[in-house]
């Protein structure tokens, strides 16, 4: 029980090293700017590309919408120079764990993004896939992730094996998400149910009988003078989705309605005497 | 056997299910795009709600680390997915946006990253499982984290069979412990994951920035808001002891209060202030 304890408290000293330092802010991105990028697809599924840390490389990373940090071995950390830019070393090596740093530049075939913010490890399965596939393509050496990837508008195209990358104004931050979510679930203990809602007014009252599992929520009033009665939303009306999102739900609605932005016209699709309807709304800022 | 791997809550995978072989699809109608909503978690991954043979929504991230798509096994048996070699396949599979992939096949699987991220909630929201390669790469997907919606655009690529990566390797078990470890962890620390969502409160009022001070600009009749004797015109100058000059101060404040949660607030009518204190009612 004790060493589980310890083991605990050291994964949280783990979080400590997560954080990161200020940001700086990055001159506006050139919107006009598409670079194509072209990538190896594997025979497992995955593509690897190959990047740049701080000028030096190039090395081979796998690319993956799915991991939200960013991945690099200590080998390359070392060769890039990046290991001595670690501010906080993790108190044990778990899996060769040298820590966090911040990558200046971080460079995919061309497309580059500052400040990238990356963990240094060993991880079992880059190695796992390095071992498959070094013979053919060279060592594979990390991941690249979200802290990069969500700072371009991205495509994806496997049959040309092939991404385009235009740079966004999205800000991913700094923090580390995992870690950081880990932490604050643990302190707060057992959890409320999360408040979701608009920040826009559009003007009905809906309700979901807990028998009810048809798809869809049932208007029950339409408010006068709001912006859903001039859109001729009617009581007894079916909502299944608002903004292309399925509302089967009242907490589905809800959420669905959390990305309506004020006058901005969004779609409800609906179920009226058995056919469907598609209406135009648009919400006021309101509440 | 099967072996599933990737760090803490990091989705990469390593494949080694059986599969069997992929059956040339028949040809149907599509659209030439589709847009899927989308939303990142707590944890910055890139969630779609799909539906499988009319159940769900159920949650999927977007995941290029993976090679197919991925359930959990309860998921499976709960939408009655077929099971033929090890790989499963359904009646209809849509994606949020409606789109329906057309003869999708996956795997189930408890894939230790979401056991362990489902059992402390790390996401904000259960997972169910990932959508990886065999179906990606159907599509040209477009990601843009400034809009809400990602783009698929089907592609005429005929996907070649994911190959399977075997590991016996030490560390990888030690790594998949990783998602025992955190459920064990959860229980040790009283942590419980909250799924559910409550609708924010309403007060029936439409609002209206002007320079530095917001303004009701109108009240709905009936509504918490009339009954709490607002006027239209009243600048909303504080809320739970925090000044409101934007608009956003005001949503930001109200936006983690419920149905029935009792909100005060100060108003500032023809140069009196005022506190208001009103019960939160139901609408959008």
């Amino acid at each position: 029980m004790r060493s589980i304890m310890t083991f605990s408290l050291l994964l949280l000293g783990l979080v400590g090293a997560a954080f990161a330092d200020s940001k700086e802010s990055a001159p506006p991105p050139d919107k006009n700017q598409t670079i194509v990028v072209p990538f190896e697809l594997v025979p497992s599924g995955h593509f690897i590309v190959k990047v740049k840390i701080d000028g030096k490389g190039p090395y081979n990373l796998i690319f993956d919408t799915g991991a939200p940090m960013m991945l690099v071995s200590p080998a390359i950390a070392k060769d890039s120079g990046l290991a001595n830019k670690i501010k906080e070393k993790p108190p044990i090596a778990l899996f060769g764990m040298m820590g966090f740093a911040k990558i200046d530049e971080f460079e995919v075939a061309g497309v580059k993004a500052k400040n990238v913010q990356t963990q240094i490890i060993d991880h079992p399965t880059v190695k796992l896939f390095s071992k498959e596939y070094e013979p053919k393509y060279g060592k594979i050496e990390g991941i690249v992730g979200f802290p990069f990837f969500s700072k371009f508008k991205m495509t994806v195209d496997y049959s040309k094996k092939e991404m385009t990358f235009t740079p966004s104004t999205f800000d991913p931050g700094d923090d580390n998400t995992v870690m950081t979510r880990m932490m604050e679930k643990m302190m707060a203990g057992k959890s409320e149910p999360k408040v979701v809602g608009a920040s826009v007014l559009f003007g009905f009252e809906v309700s979901k009988n807990t028998k009810d599992e048809d798809e869809g929520v049932e208007v029950k009033s339409v408010m006068s003078g709001t912006p859903a009665e001039k859109a001729g939303l009617k009581v007894g009306d079916r909502i299944l989705t608002l903004g292309g999102r399925w509302t089967d739900s009242v907490g589905d609605l809800y959420s669905a309605a959390s990305f309506a932005k004020p006058n901005k016209e969004i779609e409800l699709g609906i179920l009226r005497n058995g056919k469907n309807l598609k209406l135009k709304l648009t919400p006021v800022s309101g509440s | 056997m099967k072996r599933f791997i990737l760090i803490g809550c990091l989705t990469l995978v390593g494949f080694s299910t059986a599969l069997a072989r992929e059956v040339a699809p028949p040809p149907r109608e599509v659209k030439d795009k589709y847009e899927i909503p989308y939303r990142l978690t707590d944890t910055n991954h890139v969630l779609v709600r799909v539906k499988i043979n009319g159940k769900g929504p159920f949650n999927f991230i977007i995941d290029t680390g993976a090679p197919a798509f991925i359930m959990t096994e309860a998921l499976a048996k709960k939408v009655n997915a077929r099971e033929k070699e090890g790989k499963l396949t359904f009646d209809k599979v849509e994606l949020e946006g409606g789109m329906i992939v057309p003869d999708a096949w996956g795997v189930a699987v408890d894939m230790f990253q979401l056991k362990g991220m489902n059992s402390m909630g790390l996401a904000g929201v259960e997972l169910h499982g990932v959508i990886g390669y065999n179906v990606l790469a159907r599509y040209k997907i477009t990601y843009d984290f400034t809009d809400d919606k990602l783009l698929f655009e089907p592609v005429n690529y005929k996907v070649p069979e994911p190959k399977r990566i075997s590991s016996k390797d030490k560390d990888q078990g030690s790594l998949e412990s990783m998602g025992d470890l955190m459920k064990f962890m959860a229980a040790l620390s009283g942590t419980k994951p909250n799924f559910e969502l409550r609708p924010r409160g309403f007060v029936g009022i439409e609002l209206e920035q002007k320079g530095d001070q917001v303004l009701v600009k109108s009240i709905l009749k009936n509504s918490p808001a009339e009954k709490a004797g607002l006027q239209v015109g009243d600048v909303l100058t504080s809320l739970s002891g925090k000044s409101i000059k934007k608009t956003k101060d005001w949503f930001d404040a109200i936006s983690k209060l419920p149905e029935g949660a009792i909100l005060k607030f100060k108003v500032t009518r023809n140069g009196t202030e005022k506190d208001v204190a009103l019960e939160l009612g139901k609408g959008l």
